[in-house]
């Protein structure tokens, strides 16, 4: 492979046949992921705890948030993810004992399982998600989801002041071809949705999605066995130029609340990168670049300062500097956009979905619960039905938005494209935009 | 069945990513679960010494260039196995691949960390005697005072390359057997303590303890 490596090195532009031997294992990238591949349907689970039998299982979850959300105001980072998790462990259990759950296969009861996680990380978000709770408690915001939004405000400020670098500070093993800067963007954007998700295992797949979107770039670029030496450099340069907003306090919500047996192996391995590399941005100087020529580096360095000061400038002088701990994660050091509050980044379209089916049915939270303040409560099938239905053509119409969004964004990826051609291919992957990336650039070439 | 993470070290030119697509490439069965891209894979080995039991690694690629050297530890934590590559005719990659070897020994302190030493383009050497530069004779010794498992292969024609992770199958399943059959014995819990009051169900189980 020494030689072949050389090889490339001298000619970038071999194509994908003749590069290496080994391009029978990764010529075509399979097509699933644990995370995306598996059942996952949060209505099925709400329409099952619905069932009267469930009725254990919905009691134990009621208790579980309501305990939660009124024995304490504000729980450190450590007691959340035990009491989450304890109570996931409890509640897995519990589904082996009740109907309907009792008698699913084991890849619909690993749904339900996924449906208890989606369903008390999305009452309990607000509470456990660092930037949300920030709003809440402000300077008596407890040290440890204090410190996630520190490294938040760091990060920004490292991305901000080194925004200017090219691929080349990064050192890649292989020069790039040209549409780097097109597939790095596709990534922050897909990464940048981790904002738009409560569940961990919906965070999860966004990140899962920007890493396979780099993949297809690599792949592209002759580089289909690119193993951590090639992945790396891109992904740092993908959070460099991206535009990701908490992206450390997402982190760890994804490794506090996604059940550590669902976060295994791959996904593992993706988190792990992403946290890897955002630690490497966040504690970047020159030493860690690779600087050839040191006079022109400073000169653009000098630039970007300067450019950095107008634009905190025209923020105003409302906003304190970033140097001012306590408030450091509401001001964005990257001042281009300004910080947006977390009201406005956690009611976005799918998840809105999850909001909306909970709250239609949160009859099942309020019948006869101690703390209910549900005043209209659903007593009529008829009108139960009503819901069903209602639900399910909301899920539907969000879920069209999604697709909508897909597609355009395939199409500016792909623009000498034909339209038609990348409908298809979408409708056929089922709008996972990884996979669709990477059939598309297979067509393409 | 048992997984066993497995992760990748060495410098960025000594080939160890070919290393396991070569080890992946050779293993004729089905359990290709690498789905994203090259730097996870995933392999199942057959033990013949131990019944024929299957396990799998998870194998975890690190970048080799220096400057992302602070990122490793991020991969290595809660490692079952390593691999440590150099390149036999460059003996700076030996240095480096010895750093990583402290460093595992130091950072993650497990006695089980099941370590192996990897000399890779073995081809070179065989094209061009003078190609070699690293002694086979001082990388042995070197694994032997540090305890590690020591091959020479090539990853390009493939030589030696299944033994490795044959080895390392083997060294990490004893462990893990030997490791549960004490475990067994003794089962401590975690400690951080919070505790919900019981659920108002009529079971009882409780819900947070």
């Amino acid at each position: 492979m020494g030689e072949q490596r050389q090889a490339m090195k001298d000619t970038p532009t071999t194509s994908p046949s003749s590069y290496c031997d080994y391009s029978n294992y990764s010529s075509g990238f399979p097509a699933h992921n644990e995370e995306e591949e598996a059942v996952y349907d949060f209505q099925a689970f709400v329409t099952q705890l619905k069932d009267p039998r469930a009725d254990p299982i919905l009691r134990y979850t009621r208790s579980f948030l309501t305990n939660f959300t009124t024995k304490r105001d504000l729980w450190t980072c450590d007691e959340q993810r035990k009491l989450v998790d304890d109570f996931k462990v409890f509640a897995f259990d519990k589904l082996r004992l009740y109907e309907p759950f009792k008698s699913l296969d084991s890849g619909r009861l690993k749904n339900a399982q996924e449906g208890i996680e989606k369903l008390i990380m999305g009452k309990l978000y607000n509470q456990c998600f660092s930037p949300s709770l920030k709003q809440r408690f402000n300077e008596k915001l407890d040290e440890g989801h204090n410190r996630d939004l520190l490294q938040d405000a760091l990060l920004e400020e490292k991305r901000a002041e080194y925004r200017f670098i090219d691929p080349e500070f990064l050192e890649f093993p292989q020069p790039l071809s040209n549409r780097l800067q097109k597939f790095s963007q596709l990534a922050g954007k897909e990464l940048s949705r981790v904002n738009e998700y409560k569940a961990p295992r919906d965070k999860m797949v966004c990140i899962l999605n920007a890493c396979r979107v780099l993949f297809g770039f690599l792949k592209h670029s002759g580089l289909a066995n690119g193993g951590a030496d090639e992945f790396v450099p891109v992904l740092v340069y993908t959070l460099l130029k991206s535009d990701v907003k908490n992206l450390v306090s997402n982190l760890n919500y994804i490794e506090r609340f996604r059940f550590a047996e669902f976060l295994q192996g791959e996904s593992s391995y993706y988190l792990s990168s992403v946290q890897g590399a955002s630690n490497f941005v966040a504690t970047l100087g020159r030493e860690s670049l690779q600087i050839t020529d040191p006079a022109g580096f400073e000169a653009r360095y000098r630039e970007n300062q300067e450019a950095l000061e107008v634009e905190r400038a025209r923020i105003g002088t409302s906003n304190p500097t970033p140097e001012i701990k306590t408030d450091a994660a509401d001001t964005p050091a990257r001042t281009t956009s300004p910080g947006s509050v977390p009201s406005e980044y956690i009611r976005r379209p799918l998840d809105e979905a999850t909001s909306a089916i909970i709250s239609k049915f949160s009859e099942l939270f309020a019948s006869n619960g101690p703390t209910a303040d549900m005043p209209q409560q659903i007593q009529d099938t008829s009108a139960a039905a009503d819901e069903d239905a209602e639900s399910t053509r909301l899920v539907q119409e969000l879920q069209n938005q999604e697709n909508k969004r897909v597609l355009r964004e395939l199409h500016s990826m792909f623009p000498d494209m034909d339209e038609e051609l990348i409908f298809d291919v979408c409708e056929a992957k089922k709008y996972r935009i990884g996979v669709c990336v990477d059939t598309l650039l297979t067509l393409s070439s | 069945m048992l997984q066993f993470k497995l992760v990748l070290l060495g410098d960025s030119s000594v080939g160890k990513s070919s290393i396991v697509h070569r080890f992946v490439k050779d293993s004729f069965d089905e359990f290709r679960e690498s789905t994203i891209g090259a730097a996870f894979l995933s392999q199942t080995v057959k033990l013949g010494k131990h019944d024929d039991v299957t396990i799998k690694f998870e194998i975890w690629d690190t970048a080799g260039q220096e400057r992302y050297k602070s990122l490793a530890p991020m991969y290595y934590r809660n490692a079952n196995a390593a691999l440590i590559v150099y390149d036999v005719t460059q003996p700076g990659s030996l240095l480096k691949a010895q750093s990583w070897v402290e460093e595992l020994k130091h950072k993650v302190g497990d006695q089980d960390l099941v370590i192996c030493l990897v000399g890779n383009k073995l081809d070179l050497c065989a094209e061009d005697p003078n190609a070699r530069q690293v002694d086979i004779d001082d990388a042995q010794a070197y694994a032997q005072e540090k305890h590690l498992l020591f091959h020479e292969v090539s990853a390009k024609t493939g030589v030696g390359v299944a033994q490795i992770f044959q080895e390392m199958g083997e060294k990490v399943y004893e462990q893990k057997t030997a490791e549960s059959a004490a475990a067994a014995a003794s089962r401590p819990r975690k400690a951080v303590n919070v505790e919900l009051q019981r659920p108002s169900t009529n079971d009882s189980t409780t819900c947070c303890a």
